[in-house]
Parts: structure tokens; sequence; C-alpha cells
């Protein structure tokens, strides 16, 4: 079934936090972050990501995993910084204990231990001078393969009724529970990506077409659709669905 | 239907969660990880900073602005927008993480389009930076896709009942960029000026472009 994060939809959520000025105007910037260890938490995680340990699908999948709990309590960027503790132990790349032990340090204020200069880098680490030029390029996850999709625009489908991850229970995937077993209409086809209910799990990158779905917001809400006209699309690789027959 | 295969179990139960060990200060633990990755070198501070500063000085809605200005001078730039939003965009020099694969959506007198990611913060990275608090909090990923009408009035945009809603959920790796209507009596104002008007919530569909006072 679910995870916490799979929110589309769900009741109960008050007001968007619309930040806005002493004239009540919407205002349109805000710093970047608000403070400097989100800053810190954001860029270790691409710079920890970047050794190649991990890729996007498994990173999103630990943000997912984090208890209940802890995903609603935390903050934006402390959600982060959990999903990457927890991937940096399990990767071997830190210890518990080693956190631990400098946690203990800190509370003594004595980290003279943790003052190292002259550090020798690691051969994958991401260096300054190569740091426009990785995001110039970035993580593309289109893949060339001899694939054809099934489906054609305007085709009728018909999402599954369950997760559609068949390796992993409680594995991730990108098919939201509000647009399970619900029919709507092929919009667009966008080549063959990279498919995350397997990459997530380092079960292989297995690149499958990548569809836009519309749905009518009526099919999906039924009478407690706000407008029957309005409609929602989502992107969904071929095997969330099934052709559908009226 | 697939035959009944091995299920793998999840490794990650609520028990076995390293983080939750530690001491919730958020501060303490980046200090914590950043230190241990640091003295290991698996990190260097240099492309922390420098990642840093690139998205908080050199990358962000001023960057998709530009492409919208152009699109309102220039039809033929508009077409290749609307029909390869990647390749127009990097005819600006915007491109790479979390813009890969660029899909830029029309506002219309009859189409108002709005964006949303409701499984976790999906936003195209090259033109609009990183995304703001409220695109990233649980109501606007909760409510958006359910009753995106309300969702608008609560920053002030209130739409005609004719005017169909499409909300796209950033559920892949495409990111979507919306293309909003350019403001009335505007048509003696160059691109730089136009720019000017484009507004960052205007790019996600939950704000319309300045007005000429």
């Amino acid at each position: 079934m679910s995870r916490l994060h799979d929110m589309g939809g769900r009741f109960g959520d008050g007001p968007i936090p619309v930040p806005r000025n002493n004239k009540n105007e919407v205002i349109n910037f805000e710093p970047t972050f608000k403070h400097n260890w989100q800053a810190k938490a954001w860029a270790i995680t691409l710079a920890a990501g970047a050794l190649g340990e991990w890729n996007l699908d498994i990173s999103r999948h630990y943000r997912e995993c984090l208890p209940p709990k802890d995903y609603i309590n935390f903050s934006y960027y402390e959600k982060w910084l959990a999903a990457l503790t927890n991937l940096l132990i399990d990767k071997k790349l830190i210890s518990l204990d080693e956190l631990k032990e400098y946690v203990a340090a800190a509370k003594k204020g004595n980290l003279d231990k943790f003052s190292k200069q002259n550090v020798m880098l690691d051969d994958r680490t991401w260096l300054a001078e190569d740091v426009q030029k990785t995001l110039g390029w970035g993580g593309p996850s289109i893949r060339d393969t001899n694939v054809s999709p099934i489906f054609n625009i305007g085709d009728k489908i018909i999402t599954q009724s369950y997760s559609p991850n068949e390796n992993v229970n409680g594995g991730h995937t990108r098919l939201p529970t509000y647009a399970m077993g619900r029919v709507g209409k092929i919009h667009s086809y966008n080549k063959n990506h990279v498919f995350p209910d397997k990459n997530a799990h380092g079960l292989g990158e297995s690149p499958l077409p990548l569809y836009t779905v519309e749905f009518k917001s009526s099919e999906l809400w039924g009478i407690s659709a706000e407008h029957e006209n309005d409609s929602i699309f989502l992107d969904l690789w071929e095997p969330y669905f099934n052709p559908y027959k009226d | 239907m697939s035959e009944k295969k091995n299920i793998i179990h999840n490794h990650t139960h609520s028990d076995d969660h390293a983080h939750s060990q530690l001491p919730s200060d958020p501060e303490l633990r980046v200090k914590a990880v950043e230190t241990l990755l640091l003295n290991k070198g698996l990190i260097d501070s240099r492309t922390l900073d420098e990642l840093i500063d690139t998205y908080e000085n050199r990358i962000g809605p001023q960057n998709g602005a530009k492409v919208v200005a152009k699109a309102w001078v220039d039809e033929e730039y508009k077409k290749r927008l609307l029909n390869d939003a990647t390749s127009a965009i990097r005819e600006l020099s915007y491109q790479g993480r979390q813009g890969e694969n660029m899909v830029v959506v029309e506002n219309t007198p009859k189409v108002h389009n709005v964006v949303v990611c409701t499984l976790c913060s999906c936003y195209p990275w090259p033109v609009l930076g990183l995304p703001p608090t409220w695109y990233k909090s649980d109501e606007y990923r909760s409510r958006t896709v359910r009753e995106p009408r309300k969702v608008l009035s609560e920053f002030g945009l209130s739409l005609d009942p004719k005017v169909q809603i499409k909300v796209w959920d950033s559920t892949a790796e495409l990111r979507y960029l919306v293309l909003p209507m350019r403001p009335d009596g505007t048509e003696n104002m160059d691109e730089t000026e136009l720019a000017e008007l484009v507004t960052r919530n205007s790019m996600i569909g939950t704000g319309l472009p300045k007005e000429i006072k």
C-alpha cells in the first residue's frame, strides 16, 4: 500500500503557506535557503550522490521510507538529511559509531580529534571545478533502446489498481495512489526512460516507454471534483496501465 | 497477469533506521555528517560552496523569465519552445540537472496550467532554481490535484469557470514550465522589460505576470 509521501488528493491539509508582504501581496522571492544547515544538507546530498554509490531513484526511495512519524514531523531538509544519513551508513561510507562519536565529542566541546588538515581526496570526489559541467549535463533518464511503445496518442487506458512494483513489497513506484484503477487517455509519448520501480532497488535501469496521461477530474474525484472540465496529467511508465475498452 | 515473483522485502524497517539513533538537532547532525565526509576526502568543501553559490546567486526564476519574454516577442522561438522545450531552452544556455527533459505548457484564454509534484518536489531547476517552501508543502502537494481552483484562489488567482484548468503532476523526469499569457498594454516593451514582468509563480501557474500600472 501507499506511504505518506504519496499524498495527492488527501483531505485535511490546511491553507497553502503562501508568503505575503505587509500589503498582503504574494511574495515571489524568498531566499534559496533560510538556514545555513539547510544549504549544507542539500549540497552534501548532491556531493555524496556524485560518488556514484546510489542513483536518484534510490535516494528518493530512502526519503519515502522514513518512518511515518518522522516523515510528518521533519521539515523538508530534515527529511533529506535523515535519508542521506541512512544511505551513507547502508553504503558503508560512514558508520553510525563514527557519527555517535562525533556527537558525543561535540557535546563535550572537544572536537580536536575531528579537526583534520590536508585531507587526501578520494578518486570519486566531486571537484569544485567540475560542478558547472556536471550540473549542465545533469542526469538524463532517457535511454536509446529498441523498445517500441505499444500505446498510441488518444488510446484509453486503465491504471493498475494496486502498487505496480512487482519486485519489492512497499517498493518504489511513481504511480500515485490517487490515480490507481482510473481511466485516462494517452496525451503524449516521451521516449523510453529509466524505470524507477526497478532502478530504486538496484535491479537495473530497464528503460521503458514513458507517457503523459490525461485524467478528467471527475474520473479521479467523482462527485467531489471541483469542475468537470478540469484535467490532471501524470507521467506514467507503460507497466502502470493496461488498455481500456469501453 | 504476471506470475507471482519472488518478492524482495524492503530492507528499511522503521526499527533499524540509523537516523533515529542520532540527536534530532539538524545543525549538529549536518555538521557531523559533513565533518566525517570531509575527513574521509569523500566531499570537498569548495564543491559545497560552489553548489550553494550557484543556486543562491546564478540559477533562479530570472532564467525562466528570459525564456518566457523571448517566447512573447519571437513567434518562431515560441513554436520551438512548445515543440521541443529542452532544445529551445538550451538556446539560452539553460540546461542540465532537474531540467534534462523540459516541457512548456501554454496558458491561453481558455486554458490555465498549474504544476505540482505530489510525490516529492520535482521542479525545473535550470529555469526556476530550487523550489519555494510552499511548493514543497504538504498542503500544496495534497490539494492541488483535487481542488486546484481553491488552491489558486489562495494565491489570489480567481479563474473564470469557463477556463479549463490543467494540472501537471510531475511524476517522472519531465519538468514543466508554464508559459503565461503576455499582459495587455505591453506592445511597446522590449524583451528585457518584459522579462521583468514575469514572476516565478506565473511560471508555475500559481500567479500571473505583473500588470502594467
